[in-house]
């Protein structure tokens, strides 16, 4: 039974992180690979480019696959569900299909239907900030007559090739008056594996079009990277897990196994004194515990399928795809591979067994070898604790071996929850310093998307830019404002030494009480200085102090000296935040775009963020955005920390459980005459349960260190793999008194784990015990 | 006289057995006094000496240890009672292997929270009056049979029981260590201790106890030897 138990746990949890780790290495191409995604998707100007020509692009010998021209527009709009306030969306792409399929960018229809005439659209589920959901109604504001869409589903493609879909004759009617005829064209090609390999067959279609035909194009690899990039993220703690569920499994298998093996000597010894040759009761014994042990396998096979189910579904939102599953390898592999683990572990001492005499097995099996643990007995004796304690407290020592499984099983179950403990603590605190919600309450916006839109039902959006005038006025005027800022986000520089243009968040006024979460150096103090992410600096090779020379529009050049790096993933990490004036003085000319820009508002302690976003609302007036600025979360990876966790420490629990069954099995005799001599059924409760509290306290002194060092290796991979340093206060992240808890988690598993036992020792009719020999 | 054991009309089936271990037996044990309880193998003897000593519970009937109905108790009832009031050594001593032997005699004290001083010193007087205070730190291994039921006699005996209930005490000992113990458990039995003792031994029963009951397949099927001829009161043999 208790194999059965521990194969399940062991098995599903394995499953559950190799099928993860899979996962986080493989969804995207898989995704790509079942929805056929466009290596490119090109923009065409179709004034150039006649249909004729563009279908002829498919047959380049580049080419493996071609679809479209699908009519395209840039539109924006906004979501003017009837009853409902107004909210603007970000500028869209729509494209015309006529259906989800085809030979390139089979598009996933998650739910709803296909648009089947004009005023119908399916949008792009997995883009943030649309907000809308089927019955919705879109506003297409930038079109003449601001035609209405209703949204008849949501769909997603892994090739990112549009935000929205319609059917191919509405697009004319979307397009504003100034904007060109496009029309999208999707390409597979032979040759895809590189950025060169893309670039080049990219190149053979532009040509095989007329000038200036191809306007815009996007590869597959950006957006595999940009998608990878948040996933990258999750595979240095699932390793992490998984090694240490791995080895839990094994110790614990093992332990199991062979303590079976050895409670089952006297068994062996009757089968040799009947006959049974050592093969024959090798075979015997073996496959009597790989019954069990298949049936456990398989149980856990099953329940990691089971588990996986949510938070794959959750990855595979992520890509953008239909429901992902365990792959067939780990399905197979894991219990083949737990299965060959039980029968070596089975073997080995059934092959001890024998070559043992009937005599010396039946002798074998019956109990501790004589000697172990009585000076621990003595010790332990003399403590001014209650006699059914210290009793407890020795008997591990008649079985060191055991114990040391034990200790080892305990010791990695509070290990992974150490770990798991610092780790959500870590990305809480991460999604905190990125998204700046501790310091930074509410962000008021000109044209705002924010949840509290300051627009009523069936209102228009606002027309114009309006004045900051407006918004500092208002934020002066109203009780609980404690700072605030101006961020503009929509400048670029050119820095010396990278091609594309570098992103730069400025702030008007002093942002230092924003508290972006600095890994080193400090934030800017004037306008020659700037902090960046740690991306910045590895593309730059610079360091914190170095000088970069950036590049206005007009040419000037301005020397930026970087003085902190800043823990932050807007624009993957390719970003620079310095002073408004440090743009200034690249470019004298340059103002705030009232698009771009918003007010980042601190609140006064104690003041409430909701009230008070829905005070400043009426005072903002039409046209503006306010919202509470909210935390992006990690629920992926607190979830996938929490199942694994709970998971490991199951498995320490039972391997703790075996143990004690075991040791029950082989002492219910002197369980019978403690009984006998008046021990209570509550004293056998409290001796069982101390027999583990050593080992459980034990292992909790020695786990929470090794947890700590796990943590504060896998925190910078994770960081790492999205680009970012790490700031002291995602590592410094145990206080005492949460150490102390962890330290007593080796307790609460190792007694979780002998309650069951403990019970059954107290429940153990004394005379069936004293006869037990 | 009042009867220290009283056990009336007990009845004790095991599950899945149609035929009773122990069948409407009814019997009384006054203070002071040593009865043997005597029958072939599967006679009930041992079945009759758990009950009495609440390691097992009566189907029926009822069964008072000093003025208390210990077949009513509950588990935690029955140990306590077992600590205060009876004191038993088994045939094959029972003693705990990882402990030495002092540490076992002092285990059943320990458990009815004797303070430390006093269990130590009761102790080493029962060392002293069995003749092992040499063997105190030694462990059950290395001992003797006569010296491992000496040391069950001192464990049976640390908490002063009413009652000593003794299951085949020789059935394990050579002939001469049998003796020994026979001649011990006579000497106790003479300072007052009430003594049950199963054996199917006559001679043992007729040297060392006052009266028997002879058991088959679970009923009383004869008493031999008077009824109450030593007993004494509790206040006397202590």
């Amino acid at each position: 039974m208790v194999i059965a138990l521990v194969l399940v746990v062991s098995t599903a949890s394995s499953v559950l992180g190799l099928a993860l780790l899979a996962d986080s290495h493989a969804t995207f191409d898989r995704a790509f690979s079942a929805q056929r995604g466009a290596h490119v998707v090109a923009t065409i100007d179709t004034s150039r480019a006649s249909t004729t020509r563009l279908a002829a692009t498919a047959h380049l010998p580049q080419v493996s696959a071609a679809a479209g021209p699908f009519a395209e527009t840039n539109v924006t709009a906004t979501d003017s569900s009837p009853g409902a306030p107004v909210i603007d969306l970000p500028p869209l792409t729509l494209a015309g299909r006529p259906a989800p399929g085809g030979p390139v960018d089979d598009i996933t229809l998650q739910d709803g239907r296909w648009p089947q005439r004009p005023g119908q659209v399916v949008m792009e589920s997995n883009t943030d900030g649309f907000g809308v959901g089927i019955g919705d109604t879109v506003s297409v504001t930038s079109a003449p007559g601001r035609p209405r869409l209703t949204v008849v589903g949501l769909a997603t493609s892994v090739s990112r090739s549009a935000d929205g879909w319609v059917v191919p004759t509405e697009i004319s009617a979307l397009r504003s008056r100034e904007a060109p005829a496009i029309a999208q064209m999707l390409y597979r090609f032979h040759s895809a594996g590189t950025a060169g390999a893309v670039s080049a067959a990219t190149a053979a279609v532009r040509n095989a079009l007329p000038a200036g035909a191809m306007t815009d194009t996007q590869s597959y690899l950006n957006v595999r990277a940009a998608q990878s990039n948040q996933v990258a993220v999750y595979a240095p703690f699932v390793v992490a897990f998984a090694i240490i569920g791995l080895v839990m499994s094994v110790l614990i298998v093992t332990n199991v196994v062979s303590g079976a093996v050895i409670a089952g000597y006297n068994r062996i010894g009757i089968l040799k004194s009947i006959g049974f040759t050592p093969g024959q009761v090798v075979a015997a014994y073996t496959a009597q515990v790989l019954v069990p042990a298949m049936v456990g396998c398989l149980g856990g096979v099953a329940l990691g399928n089971l588990l996986s189910v949510p938070l794959l579904r959750k990855t595979s939102d992520v890509y953008g795809v239909g429901q992902l599953g365990v792959p067939l390898w780990v399905n197979l592999g894991v219990p083949l591979a737990m299965c060959a683990l039980v029968a070596v572990a089975a073997i080995l001492p059934a092959l001890r067994a024998g070559r043992l005499s009937a005599t010396e097995a039946l002798a074998a099996g019956r109990a501790p070898r004589t000697g172990r643990g009585y000076l621990a007995h003595r010790l332990l004796g003399r403590l001014a604790l209650p006699r059914p304690a210290t009793i407890g407290l020795a008997s591990p020592f008649a079985r060191p071996a055991r114990m040391a499984a034990t200790l080892a099983a305990v010791l990695l179950g509070v290990t992974a929850v150490t770990f798991a403990v610092g780790l959500v603590t870590s990305l809480r605190r991460a999604v905190a310093d990125l998204d700046l919600t501790k310091t930074e309450q509410v962000q008021v916006f000109l044209n705002g998307p924010g949840p509290v839109p300051v627009k009523g039902p069936g209102q228009a959006p606002p027309s114009a830019p309006q004045s900051g005038q407006v918004i500092t006025a208002a934020l002066r005027s109203q009780p609980g404002t404690a700072h605030y800022v101006l961020e503009e986000d929509g400048q670029y520089v050119k820095v010396a030494g990278l091609v594309q243009p570098l992103a730069v968040t400025a702030f008007v006024g002093d942002a230092r009480w924003t508290g972006y979460a600095l890994s080193s150096g400090h934030w800017y103090t004037g306008p020659d200085q700037a902090v960046v992410p740690k991306r910045v600096l590895t593309t730059l090779h610079i360091s914190v102090g170095d000088t970069v020379t950036i590049t206005g529009t007009g040419g000037r050049t301005v020397p930026v000296r970087i003085v902190g790096e800043v823990f932050y993933q807007d624009h993957d990490g390719m970003t620079m935040l310095t002073d408004w004036r440090t743009l200034t003085a690249a470019d004298p000319g340059l103002r705030p775009d009232p698009l771009n820009f918003q007010y980042d508002v601190g609140l006064r302690p104690g003041t409430d963020p909701t009230a008070y976003v829905r005070a400043l609302g009426p005072k903002l007036g039409s046209g503006y955005g306010v919202s509470i600025n909210r935390s992006g979360g990690a629920e992926i990876a607190i979830a996938l920390a929490g199942t694994l966790t709970l998971l490991l420490s199951i498995a320490a629990a039972l391997g703790v459980l075996n143990t004690v069954v075991l040791h029950t099995r082989e002492r219910v005799h002197d369980l019978g005459v403690f009984r006998a001599v008046g021990m209570t059924p509550r004293q056998t409760v409290a001796m069982v349960l101390c027999s583990v509290t050593g080992t459980g306290l034990l292992a909790g002194v020695l786990a929470v260190p090794a947890g700590m060092v796990v943590h504060r290796y896998v925190i910078p991979a994770m960081a790492g793999a999205a680009g970012l340093g790490v700031p002291p206060g995602l590592l410094n992240v145990y206080g005492a008194v949460e150490l102390l808890a962890l330290v007593l988690a080796g307790l609460v598993i190792a007694v979780a784990g002998a309650l069951l036992p403990a019970g059954w020792a107290a429940q153990a009719r004394t005379v069936s015990a004293l006869r037990a020999e | 006289m009042d009867a220290l054991v009283h056990i009336n009309d007990v009845t004790k089936r095991y599950d899945g057995s149609d035929q009773p271990a122990v069948d409407g037996i009814t019997l009384q044990i006054a203070p002071g006094e040593a009865v043997a309880v005597m029958g072939p193998s599967g006679s009930g003897k041992s079945t009759l000496l758990n009950l009495i000593a609440g390691l097992d519970r009566p189907t029926n009937g009822t069964i008072t240890v000093a003025g208390r109905r210990i077949d009513r108790l509950s588990e935690t009832g029955m140990a306590r009672c077992r600590r205060s009031q009876i004191g038993m050594i088994f045939q094959f001593f029972n003693l705990l292997d990882d402990l030495t032997v002092a540490d076992n005699i002092l285990l059943p004290a320990q458990l009815a929270g004797m303070p430390r001083v006093q269990a130590r010193a009761r102790v080493a007087e029962l060392l002293d009056a069995l003749h092992i205070e040499r063997r105190a730190d030694a462990y059950p291994g290395r001992l003797s049979g006569g010296e491992r039921q000496r040391v069950a006699i001192a464990r049976a005996l640390v908490n002063r029981p009413l009652v000593l209930l003794a299951d085949e005490p020789t059935g394990a000992l050579d002939t001469a260590t049998g003796e020994e113990i026979g001649q011990l458990l006579l000497d106790l039995n003479r300072s007052g201790q009430t003594l049950v003792m199963v054996t199917h031994n006559p001679e043992l029963a007729a040297r060392y106890t006052h009266r028997a009951i002879h058991l088959l397949d679970g009923r009383i099927t004869g008493r031999t030897g008077d009824m109450f001829p030593m007993s004494r009161t509790a206040e006397a043999r202590r």
